[in-house]
């Protein structure tokens, strides 16, 4: 069998089949093409299923974090700290817990009274004297 | 100082513009894959059918490796589809065929009617004789197809694969080699045999 025969016998063949392919009845296209949709639409959930999992981790981790600062931020024990960052309150606490501080405020308080008293009593004489 | 609702915008803000992307890198993968399976549908399809003499079983295996293409395979570049598909492709055939050949074993030990499974009830409708007048180029041409796919078939099944796979799919060496999972000199030596075989069969015809 010469190479030329083998290739025209080769062109033959593949010219035949071709045309079957070409001729195929419309009603067997038809389900080769809902076939291949089936198969493309699966493959389309499944490649958005993969790249949500590769995706889904990142995400998950960023909400941790943001989470993570909320309630850090959030908690009584943040608060404290932005207290005792300020220093403000701490001190007037110590200036009105101080013993001299209070034992000032006593000693003129009860000045206030006696003067009050004496003030009274001079506006007002006796009227049994 | 950010808030933790700026911090949730900023993050909402990066999920925003990455959605898209993947939205729009699924779209062009589906669009790929469409494109290759429409492009080789039919020459596979008429493929199996050589190989299997039923319609709705080579609809059933081209289906099937669609599938698993889909399933186990696309995520490779798609320069491997082809190949690959074919290769499911054949795998799908053969194990068709071995199923049929257990059930016919198993037929032929039961009792009652046999039934052969390559001679299934035929529509009344095939019979029916076309109104339109036959062009006789078109015959010819039927009754060549008819007689090729009879010599594909008595064709050993690696020879057959590597006839239809190099010259109704006109894959190289090297793409056949990886469909048939075997080497370029195998692929060589079946094909070289498969026509030399075609030939002795249908060389007075053509």
């Amino acid at each position: 069998m010469s190479e030329q025969h083998s290739d025209a016998f080769e062109a033959r063949t593949r010219a035949l089949f071709q045309d079957s392919v070409d001729n195929l009845d419309f009603a067997m296209r038809s389900r080769l093409t809902q076939a291949r949709h089936a198969a493309v639409e699966a493959a389309g959930r499944r490649a958005w299923y993969l790249r949500w999992t590769i995706w889904t981790p990142a995400v998950g981790v960023t909400a941790a974090a943001v989470l993570g600062v909320a309630l850090w931020v959030g908690s009584p024990l943040g608060q404290h700290a932005t207290i005792a960052d300020g220093q403000s309150n701490f001190e007037d606490l110590e200036l009105v817990a101080s013993s001299e501080g209070s034992g000032d405020t006593m000693e003129m308080l009860q000045d206030d009274i006696d003067f009050y008293d004496f003030a009274d009593k001079a506006a007002s004489p006796d009227p049994a004297a | 100082m950010s808030t933790p609702m700026d911090t949730l915008n900023t993050a909402c803000m990066v999920w925003d513009s990455l959605a898209p992307a993947v939205k729009g890198a699924v779209l062009e993968y589906t669009r790929e894959l469409e494109k290759f399976l429409a492009e080789i549908e039919r020459r596979a399809f008429r493929m199996a059918q050589v190989a299997l003499r039923d319609s709705d079983d080579a609809l059933d295996v081209v289906q099937d490796a669609m599938i698993k293409l889909t399933r186990s395979y696309a995520s490779r570049p798609s320069a491997e589809w082809r190949p690959l598909f074919y290769r499911i492709l054949e795998n799908g055939i053969r194990d068709l065929q071995r199923r049929r050949t257990v059930r016919k074993r198993v037929m032929t030990w039961l009792p009652g009617p046999k039934e052969d499974p390559d001679n299934e009830a035929q529509d009344p409708l095939d019979n029916v004789a076309d109104a339109a007048p036959a062009i006789p180029e078109k015959l010819m041409q039927a009754e060549a197809m008819q007689r090729l796919e009879e010599s594909l078939r008595a064709l050993p099944a690696r020879q057959r694969e590597a006839f239809m796979l190099r010259n109704f799919e006109g894959m190289d060496v090297a793409e056949t080699a990886r469909a048939m999972a075997c080497s370029e000199g195998s692929v060589k030596t079946h094909y070289s045999r498969a026509v030399h075989a075609l030939r002795e069969q249908l060389g007075e015809v053509w």
